[in-house]
């Protein structure tokens, strides 16, 4: 495979952000903010052990659904960026699938996810495996009834999407959710990694 | 107060980084705004005020680690010290007015969530920032070592409804 997936976690770990004169971070096509893994965690965790239970799945899609749209627009704008064409871009043979790896490779590099495709039928399905990823940890105790790496899941879904879903549309109405993502293992829930498998939507 | 230089560091073993020793991740606007709209539209749960406790319970930790650390015991150079990791974290450029133990004011003069909301969806007429009245809240336990559930924020004027600052309000409960 062309994509050297360490070298791209090397390189590409070292790039830092902060806050401009404004206290913003504008990058990659928007707004970035550099916060604690603990607050996303933490919201998420209290909400859907708060909420009802027959209201515990409409929060869980909301909650995939944030990582959806974040991983599909600030994916394109990672896939387009300097730090991309100057680390990943060279390595890519195969397109899209290479851009995949990478994209996959830049999750661990960013600190999202210890991650990679294990499997990939171009065009119709992946499955990424995450063997540390921030969205376990809530988890000290036990294991978890159900998969919690609701990010995860939408992220992958969303690299899925800008693949394969057509070119890349910034208002969102098409190619995103032509994929969608489902979590059959968690390190949360006592498994050895976390397995993510994308499907097309309405497969 | 001199500006401070926030530690990073990468662990590239479990492949986390690390600001001033947790875990950090970066997010953009799409994902903050949907969390935000998520926790405004689950309204039997009142999940704008578990966003804005969940953001006071993590920013209080961070904050007093960085009380503690760097050795900040007056209230100007802890007041500083929030502006500055406010700013560093990307979520704008806020300003503390007036703060004592009992209540306080600040100005968001430049916002993350404001205008990431702007650019997704417009303007509306309710404020969205509940991460930033979690902020204050910790800010404020932070400064005069107290607790964030003591000090409720209310958010008087909003960048999304088409002021020119989001203007806030401490209160000690």
């Amino acid at each position: 495979m062309a994509i050297d997936r360490k070298r791209i976690i090397d390189s590409l770990s070292k790039v830092t952000v902060s806050g401009d004169e404004n206290g913003l971070i504008p990058v990659f096509g928007v707004l970035v903010n550099q916060l604690p893994a603990d607050f996303w965690n933490a919201f998420a965790h209290r909400l859907t052990h708060l909420v009802e239970p027959d209201m515990l799945e409409a929060a869980e899609v909301l909650l995939v659904n944030a990582a959806h749209e974040c991983g599909y627009h600030t994916g394109y704008g990672i896939i387009t960026s300097e730090e991309w064409n100057s680390v990943v871009a060279p390595m890519v043979e195969k397109v899209p699938e290479d851009i995949l790896h990478g994209a996959v490779a830049v999750l661990a590099a960013w600190g999202w996810a210890n991650a990679e495709v294990v499997e990939l039928a171009p065009g119709e399905h992946m499955v990424v495996r995450a063997y540390d990823y921030y969205e376990a940890d809530p988890v000290c105790y036990g294991r978890a009834s159900r998969p919690q790496a609701y990010m995860l899941r939408g992220v992958c879904a969303a690299f899925m999407d800008l693949a394969y879903g057509g070119p890349y549309d910034p208002t969102g109405k098409k190619g995103l959710r032509t994929f969608t993502c489902i979590q059959t293992k968690g390190v949360e829930c006592g498994d050895p990694y976390g397995e993510f498998v994308v499907t097309r939507a309405g497969a | 107060m001199k500006q401070i230089e926030f530690e990073r560091a990468f662990d590239p073993r479990r492949c986390r980084h690390l600001l001033e020793g947790r875990v950090s991740v970066l997010h953009c606007h799409h994902y903050s705004t949907l969390y935000t709209q998520l926790a405004d539209d689950c309204s039997l749960l009142d999940a704008r005020s578990l966003l804005a406790r969940v953001a006071a319970d993590t920013f209080h930790g961070v904050l007093t680690e960085l009380q503690r650390k760097r050795g900040l015991l007056a209230v100007a150079d802890r007041i500083a010290a929030a502006e500055q990791y406010y700013a560093f974290a990307g979520l704008g450029r806020l300003k503390v007015t007036v703060a004592g133990p009992e209540s306080g004011e600040a100005v968001l003069e430049r916002s993350h969530i404001d205008e990431g909301w702007i650019r997704k969806w417009g303007r509306r007429d309710r404020p969205v920032n509940f991460i930033t009245q979690g902020f204050l809240a910790a800010a404020f336990a932070a400064a005069f070592d107290g607790r964030p559930e003591q000090y409720a924020v209310k958010e008087l004027s909003s960048i999304v409804c088409g002021q020119q600052s989001s203007r806030f309000q401490v209160a000690r409960l």
